[in-house]
């Protein structure tokens, strides 16, 4: 035990380096999620005809494929027709296009249990559509998808790991190259996966506080 | 008096089965109306097609003169309210900010005005002391009667009621019937649907008997709940147990 405690003292700062990168990553990718699931699942339910259709073919696409093809493509693939991304970029772009089309579907979910009742009411007082679903429906779908929407962003939390595959020195690649440094993997992966442990611990326990601070009886079971 | 409301022959067709044939009603200023009618009636067509919440497929509507229209439709709404069966207030907004969203958001009202309103809608209707209440909160006469002062905070030239008490309890029907019959006697122009009769007999200057999407007489509540022209009419309210003795 000693002997992992100064192991972690001699690397920990080391690995700890990468977390600004492991963070931004996350938080662009997810935030980007955020604002293009939305945009695909307002199409998919108010949409016409070929906004749907997009829409559609997107989610299907994206939630159908392994992210780290999608990376790769996005990053090996797309030079060839000219298209050149920086490695980090290349990674919050995958990591972003594919939670948007699961959060896509967590907002169509959450938007679509939004009694029916509370449009027409917004619209019988003179509201527009777009004005009562921006107003009424919205703020109650986001409190009503919250408990999905964290698990997903902690989901995207872990995964911003891969980006390590296209050489983003995030926190996993920076575990890998100690280890290859001291030949202590076991050592090294328990470290870097205890890093993970906590951070993942944090961001679920700011989940759960906003869950908390928004939570309206009636428009949620309860308070996550 | 006034014509404030008036409905030209509406026709509501599902596919080929059509739910209102040609309903044609006036409504002057001051004036409540009752609607009654057997259940499947088109009574909620009926009044969905007056606001367009549903589109008649024929028929006009005019608030004051001026005929709905899709583009005019927001703002005509503003001025002719809906009270809905099963209340609807929004759920994620207190009952302060139920009242307070539509002077403020969509007739513009500061902030302070809009409040000052809310809370004397909430102080007609008796809920004051809720203001800070979420309608989950709330038993159902209350979320009813918050919906009234919502429906009153927009200052609507006609309010409609679809049943408005038929979602309630039995104890809970007589507080909103209190602030129903308050707002008719003050002058507020109501169409009702409702099977509410003493309600009908103290507040409404007609009762509509509407049967298979006709309006089938139409006349004072004495001359409707004692001696109905139709046979429709008798046997309908001998059915809800109101057929008054001669
Ligand atoms: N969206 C719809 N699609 C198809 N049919 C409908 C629709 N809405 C109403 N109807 C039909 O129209 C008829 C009239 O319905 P409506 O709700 O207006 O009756 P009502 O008089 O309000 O009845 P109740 O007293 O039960 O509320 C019913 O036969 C109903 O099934
Ligand atoms: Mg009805």
């Amino acid at each position: 035990m000693s002997e992992f405690l100064d192991f972690a003292a001699e690397h920990l700062p080391y690995i700890l380096e990468g977390l600004p990168t492991t963070l931004a990553l996350w938080i662009l990718a997810i935030t980007f999620g955020f604002f293009f699931g939305l945009l695909l699942a307002w199409c998919r339910i108010y949409g016409g005809r070929l906004a749907y259709s997009l829409a559609t073919v997107y989610v299907e696409i994206f939630r159908g494929t392994p992210m780290l093809v999608q990376m790769f493509f996005i990053y090996l693939g797309l030079p060839e027709i000219g298209i050149v991304f920086d490695p980090f970029t290349a990674a919050v772009v995958a990591i972003g296009l594919n939670t948007s089309a699961y959060q896509a579907e967590y907002f169509r979910g959450a938007l679509l249990s939004v009694p029916s009742g509370q449009m027409a009411a917004a619209q019988a007082m003179g509201m527009s559509r777009m004005q009562a679903l921006i107003q009424i429906v919205l703020p109650q779908a986001l409190r009503r998808v919250l408990p999905q929407w964290s698990n997903e962003a902690i989901l995207e939390l872990k995964f911003t790991s891969i980006a390590f595959a296209i050489g983003v020195t995030e926190i996993t690649a920076r575990a890998e190259k100690i280890g290859y440094q001291t030949f202590e993997f076991f050592n090294t992966f328990v470290l870097v996966a205890l890093v993970y442990l906590v951070l993942t611990a944090t961001v679920a326990e700011l989940l759960a506080w906003l869950e908390r601070k928004t939570y309206v009886p009636g428009v949620t079971a309860r308070a996550g | 008096m006034s014509t404030v409301l008036r409905v030209e022959s509406i026709v509501k067709r599902y596919s080929d089965h059509a739910v209102l044939n040609g309903v044609s009603l006036e409504l002057a200023r001051g004036e409540a109306k009752v609607i009654m009618g057997p259940s499947g009636t088109g009574k909620s067509t009926l009044l969905r097609c007056i606001n367009h919440l549903t589109p008649p497929d024929e028929g006009r509507v005019f608030l004051e003169g001026e005929e709905l229209t899709s583009e005019n439709i927001n703002k005509i709404r503003q001025r002719l309210a809906f009270v809905f069966q099963d209340f609807n207030l929004f759920l994620h907004l207190t009952v302060l900010d139920n009242v307070r969203i539509g002077p403020r958001r969509i007739l513009g009202q500061s902030k302070e005005e809009a409040t000052e309103r809310a809370l004397t809608e909430l102080r007609r209707v008796g809920l004051e002391d809720r203001a800070n209440y979420y309608p989950a909160q709330l038993s159902g006469g209350q979320q009813q009667r918050a919906s009234i002062a919502r429906a009153l905070a927009m200052d609507p030239k006609v309010i409609l009621f679809d049943e408005p008490t038929s979602a309630l309890d039995p104890e809970l029907t007589g507080e909103v019937v209190a602030v129903m019959k308050q707002l008719a006697s003050e002058g507020m122009t109501m169409l009702v649907v409702s099977h509410e009769v003493a309600f009908a007999r103290s507040a409404a200057d007609k009762i509509i008997f509407m049967e298979g999407g006709y309006i089938v007489e139409e006349a004072t509540p004495e001359v409707i709940l004692r001696n109905p022209r139709s046979d429709r009419t008798r046997g309908f309210l001998k059915a809800i147990g109101e057929q008054e003795a001669v």
